[in-house]
C-alpha cells in the first residue's frame, strides 16, 4: 500500500526547480490572471488595509484614554472613526485577508494549475482598490457615521453624503466576494486529481468551501440591504423610514441575515488554517478528520439561522427565544473543532515555530470567545449586555483572537512557499509574545467595563471606567506596535531570509510538492497526492517526503 | 467572459481535456451564480413580506389591489420565451442553425414583449399605491427584475448574431456561449414567477 | 490507513499529576473569579437582576470549566508533547477515536440544552407582565419615556386635572423616579433614530423603535422593580445610559434612575412638590422660563454653567445674551433668540452645522413648544450675560412683539392656566444636580 507517489513532473525538472524566479514586483501591480500573483495583491493590500484600520484602532483608544471627547473634534468624527475602522477590518482586511490564502494555497494543494476562472478571479481582486477608494473618498464629504452596521434611521435621515459612498463600496465589495466564492466552489469541487476524493482534500479546502458557500448564499442579501439603503438615502423611498410605511427592523433582518453568516466567512478559513498548522507542526494527523471538515458545513448551516441574536433588544420578545435556540446549537461543532485540534497536539512532537504558536494561541484566545459567544447567547444576559463593550470583546476575541490569529499562523507557515525564503523565527516569537499579551490585555478587561456598565460606540464615557480603559489603551499600543515586528520581518525575510526549499516544514499536502516560489503552471505535469493528507509518522509518508526533497534537490529550512 | 477566459488561459497540454474542463467548470459556475444570485430576489421577497405588517391589511386600506391580467399574460410570454430558448439550444446542439434562429427569434421577440408589459406595468402603478409600500415595493422587484431582463436579452440578442455568423456551429464545447445566455435566461423566467406570485397572487 | 502502533498517545504519570493539579487550580480559580462577580457587574437594583446575575454565574462555571480544561490540555501539551533537541522524528499516526467524538459532540449538547432550559427560565420569568405597575397612591399611572438625540425625556400622566380640567403631567427631565417595590413598566418611543435605553443596575434594556408618527409611534415597553441594594443611602441613582449609536452625543445620552426608600419618600420628596409647582408657577417669567428650559432636550447639545449643562455639540449658551444683538444685522437680541429657538437654521453660528431640532407649536411631543413657553425661555435667556443686550427692564412687552415680528403669534403673557397639556413642569432638584454631578469629571 505504501506507493511512494511523487509529483511526476518533479524528478524531470529536478534540477530547473534551483531558476525559478520569484515574479518581479511589478507582476503584482499589473493585472493579472496568475492566482499566486492575485494571492499575493490581495494579500498585500488587505495588510495594507490592516495597517490603516490598525491606525484607526490606535486613535479610537486614543480618544477613549480620558473620559472626555479630547482627541476628536466632535462625537460624529469619533463616530466615523470607528464606522471606517471596521469597514475596513471586515471588508476590507479580513474577507480579502482570507481570498489571498485561498487564492495562493488551494489551488496548489489540489495540484491545480489555476482557479477555474482565472479572468473572473483577476476581476474579483480589481473591485477592491476602487471599492476602498470610493469608502474612503466619504472622509471628503461627510464620513459614514453609523456604525460599519449603518441602522436606518441614523444612516438615512440623519448621515451624510459619506454614507452612500460607503453602501456604494460595501456594494463592490460584496460583488467581489460572490465572485470569488464561485470561483472557489468550483475549483475545490472540479479541479481535484482524480486520487483526492472530497475525504481525502485538505482541511483548508474544506474550510474555504464552506465558506464560499455561504458567502455565495448569504452576500446577495447585503447586495439587497444596501441596494434599499441607496434607493433611500438618493431616490426618496422609504423602505426603513416608518413615517412612509417602512420598518427600520427591515434592515436589521437583512443586515445580519448577511452579516452574521460574514463572521463565519471571516473565521471558518483560519479553522481551516489551524487545521493545516497544528497538524504540520506537530507531527500528527488531524484528530477526527472528517468531524473536522464536517463541523464547518455545520457551522454554515446552523449559522444561517442565527442572525436575530444581534436583535435581542429590538426584536419582538416572543420571536426571541427561538434564536437564542440556535445560537447555543452553534457552539456544538465549534466544540467539536477545538476538541479535535486539541486531539490533533496532544501526543505529538510539537515544533514552536511561530505559525504554530499562533496556531496555539489562536486556540487560546478563540476559546474565550466561543465562551463569552455562549454567554451571549443566553438571552437575559444577553439584554444586560447587548450593545456594550461586552460585546465589542468578544467579537474581537473572535475575530482578532481567531481570524488574525489565524491569518499571522498562514503568514508564518506559507510565506516561504509564497517568497522562497523563510521568515525569521525570532522575531517571529518576540512578535507572538507582543501580540498575544497586547491582545490579551487589550480586549480582556472590556468584558468588565462592558458588564459594568460601559456602551460601545461611545467617546465619552463614565469617569468611574478611566482606570480600565487606560490599561485597555495601554494594551492596544502595545499590541499595535507588535504589528511592527511583523512588517519588519516580513521585508527583512524578503530580502535575506533563509532560502526554503521546496517543503520546509516537511509537510505532506499538495502545495509543498513543488518548488518556492512555484513555477508558474504550479506543477510540470498533474501531480499525484499522497494517500492522506495528514498520514505523518507512518513510512510511507517519510518515504514520500524524502522524494519530495530529493526530487526538489532536498533543500529543506531550517526544520528539515 | 468565457472569450476572454480563452485568451488569457495559459500554455496548456491537451486542448481536449482542457475544453472539457472548461465546459464542466462553466455549467457548475452558472448553477452556483444562479444558486447565489436568486437570494437577492429572495431579499426582495422578503422585503415585500415584512412591509406588510406595517399594514393593518395588504393592499393597505384605500389601494386598489393590481390587475394580475396584464402580468399573467406577460407571464406566459416569458415562459414561452424560455422555452423556445432551450428548443434553440437543442436545434443547435443537434446542429440545425436555421431552427435555432427562429427559436431564438421567437423568444426574442416574447421575451421583448414580457418587458414591454413589466415597464408598462412599472410605469402605471396607481398614485394611491404608490403613497404606500405596496405601490414602492412592486417598482423595487419590477425594476429589478426588468434590469436584469433587459441586460440578459442584450446578451441574447449578441448571441444570436454571433450565431447567425456561424460562430457556435462546432458542437458542444464551442456552443458555452449559447448554453450559458439560455441558462440566464431561464433564470430570470424563474425569479420572475417568484416576484409574480408574491406580488399579484398573495395577498 | 491504519497503524499497528498504539493506539492512544501515551500519557507519562507526570502528565497526570499535571492534569490534577490543573483541576485544583481550575476549581480554585473559578472559586475566586465568582467571589470576584461584584466587581465585575453593576449592584443588584432590581428583582430582574437577582435571576439575571444567578444565570451569569453558572455561566462563568461552565465557561470556566471549559476555560481552564482548554488551556490545561494546551498547557499540557505544550509541555509535555514539544519536540526535545534534535528530535525529528513524527508523532504517532492516530487518526481519531469515534468514541471520544462522540462524547465530544453529546456533552457539549446537553449543556446547551441545559443552559437553553435556565435561560429560557430566567427569561419567562422576567418578562412575564406584571400585575400592578406604576403603582403611585394605589392608582396604576402612565410614565413615558422619550429618546430624543441625546437626551431621555421621562413623562409622569398623574390622572388628575389642575382646577381648569387640564389633565397634570410631570415631566421630570432625564430622570426617573420610583420606589423600592414599584413594578415599574415604561413605555418608551423615540422621536428620531433607534435609541436603547439602558439601567445597567436593572440589567434591563430595550430599543425605541422609531414608528410612523400619524399612529403614534412605536412603542415598546420594558419592566423591572427596583428592590433595595444594602449599604445603599435612599434615594439612590443609578445611571441610565444610551446604548445604540444614535450620532454625535450618543455617548452624552445619559440619564438617572432615582430609587426613593418607599412610596412615602416618592410623594414627599419627587411626586407632590411636582404637582405643586405645575398647580402653583412661579409669575417670574424668567423663573419660569428655567424650569421650562430644563423640560426640553437643549441640555444635550449646549453648554450653559448656571444650570450646569456641559455638552459642546451646539453652541454655548453661556452669555448668549451679550452677543445676541450683534448676531444678525437689524434683528433685535430679542428677535435673534425668539429666532434661534423655533427656526435654528435661520442663522448657523459659524463652526457648528444645521443639526438643531425643530421646536415649535406644531411639532412632535417634547418638540412641542408653544408662544408662551418660547417667551417664558427667551425671557429666561436673556438673562445669560453680563450687560445683556435684551430690554429686559421692559421684557413683558419687547419678548412678546419679538415672537409677533418673527412669527406672527400672539402670547399670553398672563400665564392663564389653559395651555394644556404643554402646561407640564419639572420641579426637580435631584435631577438637575444628578446631571451637574454626572458631567463634573467631563468638564
Amino acid at each position: 500500500m505504501a506507493t511512494i507517489a511523487v509529483p511526476l513532473g518533479a524528478e524531470a525538472e529536478g534540477h530547473e526547480a534551483e531558476a525559478v524566479q520569484r515574479p518581479a514586483l511589478s507582476e503584482y501591480l499589473r493585472w493579472s490572471v496568475d492566482h499566486k500573483i492575485i494571492g499575493v495583491q490581495y494579500g498585500v493590500a488587505s495588510f495594507l488595509f490592516f495597517i490603516i484600520g490598525g491606525a484607526m484602532a490606535m486613535l479610537i483608544r486614543l480618544e477613549l484614554w480620558t473620559p472626555d471627547l479630547d482627541l476628536m473634534v466632535s462625537g460624529a468624527a469619533y463616530n466615523s472613526l470607528f464606522t471606517i475602522h471596521g469597514t475596513i477590518m471586515i471588508f476590507l482586511f479580513i474577507i480579502p485577508m482570507w481570498a489571498a490564502f485561498g487564492n495562493f494555497v488551494v489551488p496548489l494543494q489540489l495540484g491545480a494549475k489555476d482557479m477555474a476562472f482565472p479572468w473572473l478571479n483577476a476581476f474579483a481582486f480589481w473591485l477592491i482598490p476602487p471599492a476602498a477608494i470610493v469608502v474612503l473618498l466619504g472622509y471628503f464629504v461627510n464620513p459614514a457615521e453609523a456604525g460599519w452596521t449603518s441602522y436606518p434611521p441614523l444612516s438615512t435621515l440623519f448621515s451624510g453624503d459619506g454614507q452612500t459612498l460607503w453602501a456604494l463600496g460595501a456594494h463592490l465589495l460584496g460583488i467581489s466576494s460572490i465572485m470569488g466564492s464561485i470561483n472557489f466552489i468550483v475549483t475545490i469541487f472540479n479541479m481535484r486529481p482524480p486520487q483526492m476524493t472530497l475525504w481525502r482534500m485538505p482541511l483548508l479546502c474544506w474550510a474555504v468551501l464552506a465558506t464560499s458557500i455561504i458567502a455565495v448564499m448569504a452576500t446577495p442579501f447585503l447586495a439587497g440591504a444596501l441596494t434599499l439603503l441607496l434607493l433611500d438615502r438618493v431616490a426618496g423611498t422609504t423602505f426603513f423610514d416608518a413615517a412612509g410605511g417602512g420598518d427600520v427592523l427591515l434592515w436589521q433582518n437583512i443586515f445580519w441575515f448577511y452579516s452574521h453568516p460574514a463572521v463565519y466567512i471571516m473565521v471558518l478559513p483560519g479553522m481551516g488554517v489551524l487545521s493545516e498548522v497544528l497538524s504540520v507542526h506537530s507531527r500528527k494527523p488531524v484528530f477526527g478528520y472528517r468531524m473536522v471538515g464536517l463541523s464547518s458545513m455545520g457551522i454554515a448551516f446552523v449559522g444561517f439561522t442565527v442572525w436575530a441574536h444581534h436583535m435581542f433588544t429590538s426584536l419582538q420578545p416572543e420571536l426571541r427565544i427561538p434564536f437564542m435556540i440556535t445560537t447555543m446549537i452553534i457552539a456544538v461543532p465549534t466544540g467539536i473543532k477545538m476538541f479535535s485540534w486539541l486531539g490533533t497536539i496532544w501526543g505529538g512532537k510539537i515544533r514552536f515555530t511561530s505559525a504554530m504558536l499562533f496556531a496555539l494561541g489562536f486556540m487560546s484566545m478563540f476559546v474565550i470567545g466561543g465562551i463569552t459567544g455562549v454567554m451571549l447567547a443566553a438571552l437575559p444576559f444577553d439584554i444586560h449586555v447587548h450593545d456594550t463593550y461586552f460585546v465589542v470583546s468578544h467579537f474581537h476575541f473572535v475575530l482578532f483572537g481567531g481570524s488574525v490569529f489565524a491569518i499571522y499562523a498562514a503568514l508564518y507557515h506559507w510565506f516561504p512557499k509564497v517568497t522562497g525564503r523563510m521568515m525569521n523565527e525570532r522575531l517571529g516569537r518576540i512578535h507572538f509574545a507582543f501580540t498575544y499579551f497586547g491582545f490579551l490585555f487589550t480586549f480582556f478587561p472590556m468584558h468588565i467595563v462592558g458588564m459594568l456598565g460601559m456602551p460601545r460606540r461611545v467617546a465619552v464615557y463614565d469617569p468611574a471606567f478611566a482606570p480600565w480603559n487606560q490599561l485597555i489603551s495601554f494594551s492596544a499600543f502595545v499590541l499595535g506596535f507588535s504589528t511592527f515586528i511583523v512588517i519588519y520581518n516580513i521585508i527583512r525575510s524578503y530580502y535575506h531570509g533563509p532560502v526554503a526549499g521546496a517543503n520546509p516544514w516537511r509537510a505532506l499536502t499538495l502545495e509543498w510538492a513543488t518548488t518556492s516560489p512555484p513555477p508558474v503552471t504550479n506543477f510540470a505535469d498533474d501531480p499525484i497526492p499522497f494517500e492522506d493528507p495528514y498520514g505523518y509518522g507512518t513510512e510511507a509518508s517519510a518515504a514520500y517526503l524524502d522524494a519530495v526533497d530529493a526530487a526538489f534537490d532536498g533543500r529543506g529550512g531550517p526544520d528539515g | 467572459m468565457t472569450s476572454a477566459i480563452a485568451r488569457q488561459e495559459k500554455p496548456k497540454i491537451g486542448l481536449d481535456r482542457d475544453a472539457a474542463l472548461r465546459l464542466k467548470n462553466n455549467r457548475l459556475g452558472m448553477t452556483i451564480f444562479q444558486a447565489s444570485w436568486i437570494m437577492v430576489f429572495l431579499a426582495m421577497i422578503v422585503v415585500n413580506w415584512q412591509l406588510r405588517f406595517s399594514y393593518a391589511q395588504w393592499p393597505p386600506a384605500g389601494v386598489a389591489p393590481f390587475d394580475p391580467l396584464l402580468p399573467s399574460i406577460a407571464t406566459l410570454a416569458l415562459l414561452l420565451s424560455a422555452a423556445f430558448v432551450r428548443q434553440g439550444w437543442g436545434s443547435l446542439r443537434s446542429g440545425k442553425l436555421g431552427d435555432f434562429l427562429s427559436s431564438w427569434r421567437l423568444a426574442l421577440a416574447l421575451g421583448g414583449a414580457f418587458m414591454a408589459i413589466i415597464v408598462y406595468e412599472f410605469m402605471t402603478v396607481s398614485e394611491a399605491a404608490l403613497a404606500t409600500q405596496y405601490g414602492v415595493t412592486l417598482r423595487l422587484m419590477t425594476g429589478f427584475h426588468v434590469v436584469h431582463a433587459l441586460a440578459i436579452s442584450a446578451v441574447m440578442l449578441r448571441v444570436y448574431r454571433g450565431a447567425r455568423s456561424g460562430a457556435y456551429s462546432g458542437g458542444e464545447h464551442e456552443a458555452w456561449a449559447v448554453e450559458g445566455t439560455a441558462k440566464l435566461w431561464y433564470f430570470v423566467a424563474v425569479a420572475w414567477i417568484l416576484f409574480y406570485v408574491v406580488l399579484y397572487w398573495i395577498r | 490507513m491504519e497503524d499497528n502502533r498504539s493506539n492512544i498517545p501515551s500519557i507519562s504519570p507526570a502528565a497526570i499529576v499535571v492534569a490534577a493539579v490543573f483541576l485544583l487550580v481550575s476549581v480554585i480559580g473559578i472559586n475566586w473569579f465568582t467571589t470576584f462577580v461584584p466587581v465585575v457587574l453593576p449592584p443588584q437594583a432590581s428583582a430582574e437582576s437577582k435571576s439575571v446575575d444567578e444565570l451569569f454565574y453558572i455561566l462563568v462555571v461552565i465557561g470556566g470549566v471549559v476555560f481552564f480544561l482548554i488551556q490545561g490540555m494546551l498547557l499540557i501539551s505544550v509541555i509535555f508533547f514539544r519536540a526535545r533537541g534534535e528530535d525529528r522524528s513524527d508523532g504517532p499516526t492516530y487518526h481519531g477515536n469515534p468514541l471520544l467524538e462522540l462524547v465530544w459532540t453529546i456533552v457539549p449538547s446537553l449543556v446547551v440544552v441545559f443552559l437553553a432550559v435556565i435561560s429560557f427560565n430566567v427569561w419567562s420569568q422576567n418578562s412575564e407582565p406584571k400585575a400592578a405597575v406604576n403603582m403611585i397612591n394605589g392608582e396604576e399611572i402612565v410614565i413615558r419615556v422619550t429618546g430624543a438625540r441625546y437626551a431621555w425625556t421621562h413623562v409622569y400622566e398623574t390622572g388628575r386635572l389642575d382646577p381648569d380640567g387640564d389633565p397634570i403631567v410631570i415631566n421630570s427631565g432625564d430622570t426617573l423616579h420610583t420606589y423600592i417595590g414599584q413594578n415599574v413598566d415604561l413605555e418608551l418611543r423615540t422621536q428620531d433614530v433607534i435609541h436603547s435605553y439602558w439601567v445597567p443596575a436593572m440589567r434591563v434594556k430595550q430599543d425605541l423603535l422609531p414608528g410612523n408618527p400619524a399612529t403614534g409611534g412605536r412603542l415598546t415597553e420594558i419592566r423591572f422593580t427596583p428592590i433595595r441594594v444594602e449599604g445603599t443611602q435612599y434615594p439612590a441613582e443609578y445611571p441610565i445610559v444610551c446604548a445604540e449609536l444614535c450620532g454625535d452625543g450618543h455617548g452624552r445620552m445619559r440619564g438617572t434612575v432615582v430609587v426613593h426608600e418607599d412610596e412615602s419618600q416618592f410623594l414627599e420628596q419627587f411626586y407632590e412638590p411636582a404637582i405643586h409647582t405645575i398647580l402653583n408657577p412661579p409669575a417670574d417669567p424668567v423663573l419660569r422660563g428655567e424650569i421650562v428650559i430644563q423640560e426640553y432636550v437643549c441640555h444635550s447639545c449646549h453648554v450653559l454653567d448656571s444650570l450646569g449643562w456641559t455638552n459642546p455639540i451646539g453652541p454655548s449658551l453661556n452669555g448668549i445674551a451679550d452677543r445676541a444683538g450683534e448676531r444678525v444685522p437689524g434683528q433685535s437680541a430679542e428677535e435673534y433668540i425668539v429666532t434661534s429657538v423655533w427656526d435654528a437654521a435661520a442663522f448657523v453660528v459659524p463652526g457648528y452645522n444645521e443639526q438643531m431640532a425643530q421646536f415649535g407649536p406644531d411639532q412632535p411631543d417634547n418638540y412641542q413648544m408653544d408662544a408662551e413657553q418660547l417667551y417664558s425661555i427667551v425671557a429666561y435667556l436673556c438673562t445669560q450675560g453680563e450687560q445683556s443686550d435684551c430690554d429686559n427692564e421692559n421684557s413683558t412687552t419687547a419678548i412678546p412683539e419679538a415672537i409677533k415680528a418673527v412669527f406672527g403669534l400672539e402670547v399670553d403673557i398672563t400665564f392663564g392656566q389653559g395651555d394644556g397639556e404643554a402646561e407640564t413642569s419639572k420641579s426637580d432638584g435631584d435631577a438637575g444636580d444628578a446631571n451637574t454631578n454626572q458631567e463634573d469629571g467631563s468638564a
